[in-house]
């Protein structure tokens, strides 16, 4: 199998023109760039400045219903067949010692996000409470900040062509509301609040609980924590196929897919 | 995060390998075109998310006024959660679906009832008490509410066109297809047809020859489908008032073993209640084959409640399962386990259990001695059983209880001398012989000493090799699970749906009465139970002035035996064996829609005139409904010469209807719902229009749905019950039924005076939850009570609260009749074909026919050398295939089988295949998992559709494409089997008749 890492294939693929790549070189301006939302202190794009939110993902409570999938589509209009967060199912052993393994999944809004050095525009930054967003009317759909997430959490949003990812349900947080898969998860795995908060959950469970995070070593610091993840489980997803795509593409479903996408939009 | 590295789906390290697919290429294609501008989002950071419903500025509510919130009930499957609606008032759409915090059915613990509704959505948002009351929708409810505008809808009354099942319609208007099916006539240019004014003869006999079978009327059937609120008042209203006792639900192909077995451990065919674990505080549970979190009802409360013992709580719970179910997760470790086996044999590895448990006394003596109420109170238990009972062994009375004078009679411990039960507070459990009862010798044998026998008729080592189970695996679970008192619980559901599920419930149920885990925390519950709504304080609305009671034999020849009918008589007169009879008849089962098609075919006991379905599909939902039935149902001669279906959908049955009504979509119609089990505290759920129903309407603006045609061909057919002076109020007044409103308001008042009555609604919680379009219509219907009736209204529903869950360690809500060790109407009841008498206690069987030809001769493995099952999935339901959203969360489904086995046959992960049975075949792809038992096939049900969107349909000479994404996946139930035993019938469980979708042996070969 191949490197899995989303940057060399990226690389690989040989499509980064001279201009782009003279671009994302540039670190350490893109971090200095100007965004005019958060310059004119749009509390959008600030967030509430006292605030850290983090999420935290007790596995010993999913069932990988997808409720949260489902949801998040919904709440955020998230294109068709495109996903800010999932769970994914598996396997790990063998006939007959073998156990199911959930993992769900999104942005980790990262302390050190990779995605935001990377972007020539200055449209995705990390809000003073420490959502990341991006900024939809800056962005410009380079691709960048999607191939440098380590987690591969980005997409290219198919309606706006620029890129999409979680952002912690911002338009409800930002009303004092939550997340939409925190308010739905069935087996009440996903827990959100802000950590700066001594008598929040997610202080109280950080402060006692022994969590891990998704590939540590990348040096992101992700505030998406794991209860119960185990490190087989990391592996098995970055190794396994899914046969729904084999599946689609055998049918020969795009076009119809498409299709029911544009009408569903159409009926909203 | 492309669709292509979702990996939403099972995969293993052992199909790595396969094909792959690129995860970036269209994402670098699309980021390459910079110049190419996209869509303007709604908002720069928020993208296109609609505006949230409520905001807390600080501390402060503000509502927002472009939207409003309604509960409501789910029907996306049958569980029926409590929802709240947030609808865009401008467009009349729904945005978004939220869990209603009152109901239990969505969260728990749940919001006491009497909090505000402004207060309940404090309690939700960030400064609340949100990780208490979080009350959610599943991925189903989260999506579906797309259908209430898909394409296929069916919003105008349809005629066929074109001969049955071609899909071929013109529209037409409500007010003409009532005339129509009224008068009847040549409506197709193939002949007479007979219409519901001549078919609604109350007087003469159907069949001359069996007056017992009732009046004419009763040609007319109607099948419905799950329980989702409306039929109470189509049964009472208008099926009885017509005069026909033919209702059947879906149970017949859902889960009537398991209801069937638990009624008869129960001791209760009549209300046919059924046990589900106290998920919460059991310690111990074993499910067979039905793992909480990947379906069951009710699915998001088991799937919570598991998530929570196994995480806070002390639960070590065992799944024995074909497959393993998404109740498994490596995160809880130790906690969970499973058990793999192969379907239909789950009967062997409890008796298994069984065994190890009364031969080496690990069952609860004491408990299993007290034969009466008396005696749990004197001891102070919370349930009883009849294992101390006698039955009678001679031939006179053979398989009756002994009784004296209607009471039980018993060997007291204390004395061995033969006494009331009400007496006795510990009876000889154990005891084969004869005793004297007012001057007459009996020779009889306790239940427990039957049930002993029973279990002991094969060696363990054999019910070990029968369900590939380890012996020591066995004598562990046994050993398990009588070591935590009372504690611990049992469950099956779907996966006794095969020939031998009634006897492999009750024995499931048994190992439940060897501990006393009835109506105890922790153990077993019977529900909580509802408030009073049809007949309640205020109105009976069942009752009406001219309402006929209809005594009739039912088209399915349930609730009938064999030994009432002159058929019987007539040979026992002739001096002939009167065995067997024509076909099988199912006394103590109540319905059985699977049946109905055939039996109207052989007319036996009569053949119909009138098929009305709602909402109905057992030519997909019935093994082997689409390829034994489909030349019944398509030729209007054979088994039903009109076919009337109600539905919103043209599905895989409907397709064949003469005529198709439109029905209302999830949130558009009025309903009373109940939870089915799994809860401790009383609970009904509400639903009412809270958006513009799509469909047509009639000419008094009704719009055309199930309740509002039975009114209107209710007074076309001038049956008693409907319009003026059609319901009354229990103080003697009398009012009119015109409109669904005027009953379901009604039933709401019912539901809010019960016992001690709610409070009133203020004005605050009916404009906080988007009801005041009801409020004019609840002040002329409920007068002085309209607040309270609102007030049940805007906590869409009446829910007790969590604290009266229990008394102690006692279930509050407990079960009253005693749990039958022995069911004396099972064990003196006769199989009408062999006329052999049915065990009246568990005892084992190997798959086979009704008449007891094992399925092992008649389908050598070496022709079938796998077993297939069908599975729940966790995404997808039948009434959700036209939600195109909801394909996007769950695409397809799959042939699965275990590596190992694909090995075997040359098969690989993503191969093309046919699953072939003896007499019908189904194709899919194949998906190779490690949580799947090597001799066995696995189908996830619900996909693999041909209606709803999925094939042509023609209406008005347009021709609608049907979808692949809705026909992709596997059809599971077109491997279905007949029963060689009868004529033209399904393959059936023996005893009680469901249909058998599980255990069925195959063959799997690679296509193309």
């Amino acid at each position: 199998m191949e490197n899995d890492n989303p940057r060399r294939r990226f690389l690989k693929a040989g499509l980064a023109s001279t201009s782009l790549a003279l671009l994302a070189g540039t670190r350490a301006n893109a971090m200095s760039l100007k965004n005019p939302g958060r310059d004119a202190g749009d509390a959008r794009y600030i967030g509430r400045k006292d605030s850290h939110f983090v999420m935290i993902l007790d596995l010993r409570k999913c069932i990988g219903c997808q409720a949260c999938t489902s949801v998040c589509k919904v709440e955020n209009n998230v294109p068709a067949d495109q996903f800010r967060t999932f769970v994914t199912e598996t396997e790990v052993g063998a006939y007959p010692d073998v156990r199911k393994a959930f993992l769900p999944q999104l942005c980790n809004h990262c302390e050190d996000p990779a995605c935001v050095p990377v972007c020539p525009t200055g449209a995705t930054f990390k809000r003073e409470d420490g959502i990341v967003v991006v900024d939809n009317t800056v962005c410009w759909g380079c691709g960048y900040c999607i191939s440098a997430c380590p987690y591969d959490k980005r997409f290219f949003n198919k309606r706006t062509k620029t890129a999409d990812k979680c952002n912690f349900c911002a338009q409800r947080v930002d009303q004092g509301l939550l997340p939409a898969c925190v308010e739905t998860c069935v087996g009440g795995a996903r827990i959100f609040g802000d950590l700066n908060d001594r008598e929040s959950d997610v202080y109280k469970i950080l402060h006692n609980f022994p969590t891990t995070v998704l590939k540590k070593a990348q040096g992101t610091k992700p505030q998406v924590f794991y209860i119960g993840l185990d490190s087989k489980v990391v592996e098995l997803f970055d190794t396994t196929i899914d046969l729904d795509d084999i599946v689609k593409k055998k049918q020969g479903i795009e076009r119809e897919w498409m299709k029911i996408a544009e009408e569903v939009e159409h009926h909203g | 995060m492309q669709n292509s590295r979702r990996k939403f789906l099972l995969g293993t390290a052992a199909v790595v390998g396969a094909a792959s697919v690129a995860g970036y290429k269209e994402t670098l294609t699309a980021v390459s075109t910079l110049s190419d501008k996209g869509e303007k989002a709604d908002d720069s950071i928020y993208f296109n998310s609609p505006q949230a419903e409520y905001s807390f500025s600080g501390d402060q509510f503000v509502p927002n006024s472009d939207y409003k919130i309604c509960p409501t009930t789910c029907i996306g499957c049958t569980t029926q959660c409590g929802v709240r609606v947030k609808i865009d008032k401008k467009t009349d759409k729904v945005v978004r679906v939220l869990g209603n915090p009152y109901n239990l059915l969505s969260t728990d613990p749940w919001m006491p009832y009497a909090t505000s509704i402004k207060e309940s959505y404090a309690l939700l948002s960030q400064k609340g008490s949100f990780e208490t009351y979080r009350s959610n929708v599943c991925a189903r409810g989260n999506s579906i509410f797309d259908k209430i505008d898909d394409k296929f809808r069916v919003l105008k009354p349809l005629k066929r066109v074109g001969k049955r099942g071609e899909n071929k319609w013109k529209e037409i208007e409500i007010e003409q297809l009532i005339e129509e099916i009224v008068n009847g006539g040549d409506l197709f240019g193939e002949g007479n047809v007979k219409g519901l004014k001549d078919v609604r003869d109350t007087e003469t006999p159907i069949n001359p020859e069996e007056p017992i079978f009732g009046p004419k009327s009763n040609g007319l059937c109607m099948i419905g489908t799950t329980h989702e609120g409306r039929f109470k008042t189509v049964i009472h209203r208008f099926l009885k008032s017509f005069g026909t006792a033919n209702f059947m639900g879906h149970t017949s192909i859902c889960g009537l073993s398991m209801r069937a077995g638990e009624a008869a451990y129960l001791g209760n065919f009549k209300k046919y209640p059924h046990l589900k674990p106290d998920f919460e505080h059991t310690r111990y549970l074993l499910s067979i084959g039905t793992p909480p979190g990947q379906a069951g009802n009710p699915f998001k409360r088991q799937g919570k409640l598991l998530c929570r013992a196994r995480t806070e709580g002390d639960i070590e719970y065992v799944i024995v399962s074909p497959m393993q179910g998404n109740s498994d997760t490596l995160a809880v470790g130790g906690k969970s386990s499973w058990i793999p086996i192969i379907p239909g044999t789950d009967l062997a590895f409890v008796m298994g259990i069984l065994q190890e448990i009364i031969n080496n006394n690990l069952y609860n003596g004491k408990y299993l001695a007290m034969p009466s109420a008396e005696a749990m109170k004197t001891l102070g238990d919370a349930s009883w059983t009849n294992a101390a009972h006698l039955i009678i062994q001679d031939t006179e009375g053979a398989g009756h209880i002994l009784k004296d004078n209607k009471i039980p009679v018993v060997l007291d411990a204390d004395d061995n001398q033969l006494k009331p039960a009400s007496l006795v507070s510990q009876a000889v459990l154990d005891f084969q012989g004869e005793v004297e009862l007012n001057g007459r010798t009996y020779s009889v044998q306790t239940s427990f000493h039957e049930l002993k026998r029973n279990v002991n008729a094969y060696s363990i080592k054999h019910y070990a090799k029968e369900c590939g189970v380890a012996v020591n695996r066995i004598q562990q679970v046994a050993r398990d699970f009588t070591s935590h008192g009372r504690r611990v619980s049992v469950d099956c559901h779907g996966g006794t749906m095969h020939t031998t599920g009634f006897y492999t419930t009750y024995a499931v149920m048994m190992l439940g009465a060897m501990v006393g885990n009835l109506n105890y925390k922790g153990g077993m519950s019977a529900g909580g139970g509802s408030y009073k709504d049809f007949a309640g304080k205020q109105y009976n609305l069942f009752a009406y002035k001219g309402k006929s009671k209809v005594k009739a034999t039912r088209i399915d020849k349930t609730r009938m035996a064999y030994e009432k009918t002159n058929e019987y008589k007539k040979k026992v007169a002739a001096g002939e064996n009167p065995y067997p009879a024509k076909d099988t008849w199912y006394p103590f089962t109540n319905a059985l829609e699977s049946e109905v098609i055939t039996n109207s075919a052989k007319g036996y006991p009569y053949k119909l005139d009138v098929l009305l379905t709602m909402n109905a599909n057992f030519m997909y939902g019935t093994s082997g409904g689409q390829n034994h039935l489909e030349k019944l149902i398509k030729d209007p001669k054979k088994a039903v010469p009109l076919f009337i279906a109600v539905d919103p959908f043209i599905n895989e049955t409907s397709k064949y209807a003469d005529y198709i009504i439109p029905d209302s979509v999830l949130y558009e119609t009025w309903g009373v719902v109940h939870a089915w089990a799994g809860y401790q505290t009383k609970i009904t759920g509400l639903r009412f229009p809270v958006i513009k129903p799509r469909q047509a309407s009639f000419k008094n603006g009704q719009p055309v749905e199930m309740l509002s045609f039975a009114i209107a061909l209710g007074k076309r057919l001038n049956l008693p019950g409907f319009g003026k002076n059609s319901i009354k109020g229990n103080d003697g007044t009398w009012h009119s039924l015109d409109t669904p409103e005027d009953i379901y308001l009604r039933v709401f008042e019912n539901i809010a005076m019960d016992g001690s009555p709610v409070p009133d609604a203020t004005d605050e919680d009916i404009q906080l939850s988007g009801i005041e379009q009801f409020v004019p219509a609840l002040k002329k219907i409920c007068g002085q009570n309209w607040r309270k009736t609102a007030y049940v209204m805007t906590r869409g529903g009446r829910f007790e609260g969590k604290e009266k869950s229990y008394k102690g360690n006692v279930i509050s809500h407990s079960y009253k009749k005693p749990v039958q060790i022995y069911n004396e109407i099972v064990g003196t009841t006769k199989n009408s074909l062999t006329g052999r008498t049915h065990s009246g206690t568990v005892k084992y069987f190997t798959q086979q026919t009704v008449k007891g030809t094992p399925y092992s001769k008649l389908y050598p493995q070496k022709e079938y050398p796998l077993t297939a099952f069908a599975f729940k999935s966790n995404v997808l339901a039948t009434p959700d295939t036209a939600s195109s959203r909801l394909k996007e969360i769950q695409y397809t489904t799959y042939v699965d089988i275990n590596p190992g086995t694909a090995e075997t046959f040359g098969l690989r992960h993503g191969d093309l295949v046919k699953v072939s049975s003896a007499q019908g075949e189904t194709t899919g792809y194949l998906r190779l998992r490690h949580g799947v038992h090597p001799d066995t096939v696995g189908i996830e049900h619900g996909a693999g559709r041909r209606g709803e969107g999925a094939v042509d349909v023609e209406i008005n000479g347009t021709v609608y494409k049907g979808l692949i994404s809705r026909r992709t996946g596997v059809f599971a139930n077109k491997i279905g089997l007949k029963d060689p035993d009868r004529q033209q019938a399904l393959s059936t469980d023996f005893v009680c008749g469901s249909n058998t979708r599980q255990a069925i042996p195959v063959m799997i070969t690679k296509l193309g």
